[in-house]
């Protein structure tokens, strides 16, 4: 490669793990996010079920 | 006088039917937006170099940066954190005018995503300055109005978290939500109009070629859409939460 | 006279808004003028900063750059000054329970507003008309200033209108939370920035002198002044909400 062409693409190489990481950062930290809502929206639910299984105990013993 | 029935915003309306549709769209968008940033839109040379090339069809002299190809997110990231910050505005300004805490909970949650937003907005910035500038930071217009941004978000969820009484606190919250919202525009702008003679900052706008614009605005369409599934999405979640605990209340009121 | 007539004359007219305006500008000016004791805290603090500077700036070769930095480092005096004396204002008021005294007579919010951030304006400048000839007096052997120099008075005057309006609209919103002097800096050092930036620009061109000062200073004390208009109506506006 003439030294010309190699002058131009030379700071290709180097500035690859940059771009890389810039990119896997952004989407791990959009996944973060969402892993967070989904363990949030877990665990309402889960007390959602606690709760109405407490309320049918409730009507139970008004019976 | 009328009464008119204020319809407050709740998960399981209108927007969440839109959830599903938006999020393939912002996938693929995205998606599309980084295939044609890599290989569509020519690259933007950086220092000169001694002699010229043909490459392709085009005559180039300058040096080829990858690293530029960063900016094709970096942008509509920040186009993001900027209109979530707007939206929470907007609800700021309805709980004001309303007193509701529904609308309280929906202004915290968009600055939660332009929180997220600014986040990445930093991150990709960072890589991008990182490799250009050699330096991990520089008092650049750009760089500097996104950090008073961060600050200001990041005061915001201070203030929030040092409020007990939930009225009080969705007050302040709200008025600083729409301080911040007339601020942040002032801030991107005066650091643009004041003549840095004395601090000679390289503004590396150039100008943006078609294709290039077309890049951006298709990445800044899909992140748009990826916020918003996102703010549908943790939406869904807190009014659960508040629902179930609302529950638990009257429950134990109850026994 | 009729008895309707007398009865009329009788009640009592509500204060015009320039009335409660003096009124209440003269209240904060009096109780401070009494005890003094936030003026003179402020102006030691002020001194304090100002050898802080001189130790760090030991090293620092006199020359023309210098001039570059000062108008920075004046600024940066001034709003740690001004920080201080915010949190100060506020907390006397809630002390005393002054506020809730101000808030069941039937005042326009905006004009209570309007008075503290007079009278925070006034303890500021007097401040500031002791602490800048002082800063000047330590940091001379650095470099002379341009003949333009004088011309820093106007950012400062800007500056501080707008330091003392946003500031004022913000302690009131962190005298009510619990970290108060972390939490007002925390707000009002993102809020104040552009500010800041365009009156710093124009204390240095002004203090550099020549192309500089005539590229610069028309600008940035335009800019500041746009800031100082949107920001003060905001807080006007605002101030209703917050105090309540």
């Amino acid at each position: 490669m003439n030294p010309i062409l190699a002058d131009i693409y030379s700071t290709i190489l180097p500035s690859a793990p940059y771009i890389i990481a810039a990119y896997a950062l952004l989407w791990i930290a959009l996944l973060v996010y969402v892993l967070m809502i989904y363990r949030g929206t877990k665990k309402a639910t889960a007390q959602l079920m606690l709760l109405e299984e407490a309320v049918a105990d409730q009507q139970k013993k008004a019976e | 006088m009328s009464s008119k029935t204020l319809k407050l915003p709740e998960a399981g309306q209108w927007p969440d039917k839109l959830v599903a549709p938006a999020l393939i769209a912002g996938a693929v968008l995205s998606t599309i937006g980084f295939l044609m940033a890599f290989f569509y839109v020519a690259p933007v040379g950086g220092a000169t170099v001694n002699g010229a090339e043909l490459i392709g069809d085009v005559m180039v002299s300058q040096k080829m940066l990858l690293s530029q190809k960063i900016f094709y997110f970096h942008m509509p990231v920040a186009i993001t954190s900027f209109i979530a910050l707007g939206f929470g505005c907007y609800y700021a300004v309805r709980f004001l005018m309303t007193k509701n805490q529904r609308f309280d909970t929906c202004s915290r949650l968009c600055l939660e995503i332009a929180l997220l937003f600014v986040v990445l907005t930093m991150i990709t910035g960072e890589m991008w300055t990182r490799f250009e500038w050699g330096v991990w930071w520089s008092w650049e217009p750009r760089l500097t109005t996104y950090l008073i941004l961060m600050l200001i978000v990041i005061a915001y969820f201070v203030l929030r978290s040092s409020v007990d009484e939930p009225e009080r606190r969705a007050t302040f919250a709200a008025v600083v939500a729409i301080i911040a919202t007339i601020d942040v525009p002032i801030c991107f702008m005066i650091t643009r109009l004041i003549p840095s003679s004395i601090h000679p900052v390289v503004l590396r706008e150039g100008g943006m070629s078609p294709e290039m614009g077309m890049c951006v605005g298709l990445c800044a369409l899909g992140m748009m859409l990826i916020g918003f599934v996102l703010y549908r999405a943790r939406f869904g979640q807190v009014r659960l939460t508040q629902r179930v605990d609302a529950l638990k209340e009257t429950l134990d009121d109850e026994r | 006279m009729t008895d309707r007539e007398g009865m009329r004359s009788a009640l009592c007219k509500a204060p015009s808004t320039w009335t409660q305006y003096k009124t209440l500008l003269a209240k904060d000016l009096k109780a401070e003028f009494r005890t003094k004791d936030m003026v003179v805290s402020m102006g030691i603090y002020a001194f304090l900063v100002i050898v802080v500077f001189g130790v760090a700036l030991s090293f620092a070769r006199p020359g023309a750059e210098f001039l570059e930095v000062s108008g920075g480092l004046l600024w940066a005096l001034v709003v740690f000054t001004s920080l201080l004396g915010l949190n100060r204002s506020f907390a006397k008021e809630t002390e005393n329970g002054c506020l809730e005294g101000l808030l069941l007579a039937p005042l326009d919010r905006g004009v209570i507003f309007l008075a503290k951030a007079t009278s925070n304006l006034v303890f500021l400048a007097l401040v500031e008309v002791i602490a800048v000839p002082l800063y000047w007096m330590f940091f001379s052997s650095f470099a002379a200033p341009a003949e333009t120099g004088w011309l820093l008075v106007v950012p400062l005057v800007l500056g501080s209108i707008g330091i003392a309006g946003i500031g004022t609209m913000l302690s009131t919103i962190t005298a009510a939370t619990r970290g108060k002097d972390v939490m007002l800096a925390l707000l009002f050092v993102p809020v104040i920035f552009p500010l800041l930036y365009a009156c710093v620009s124009a204390t240095t061109c002004a203090l550099v002198g020549g192309d500089v000062f005539a590229d610069g200073f028309l600008t940035s004390l335009a800019l500041g002044a746009g800031y100082d208009v949107v920001m003060i109506l905001a807080s006007w506006v605002l101030y209703d909400f917050v105090v309540n």
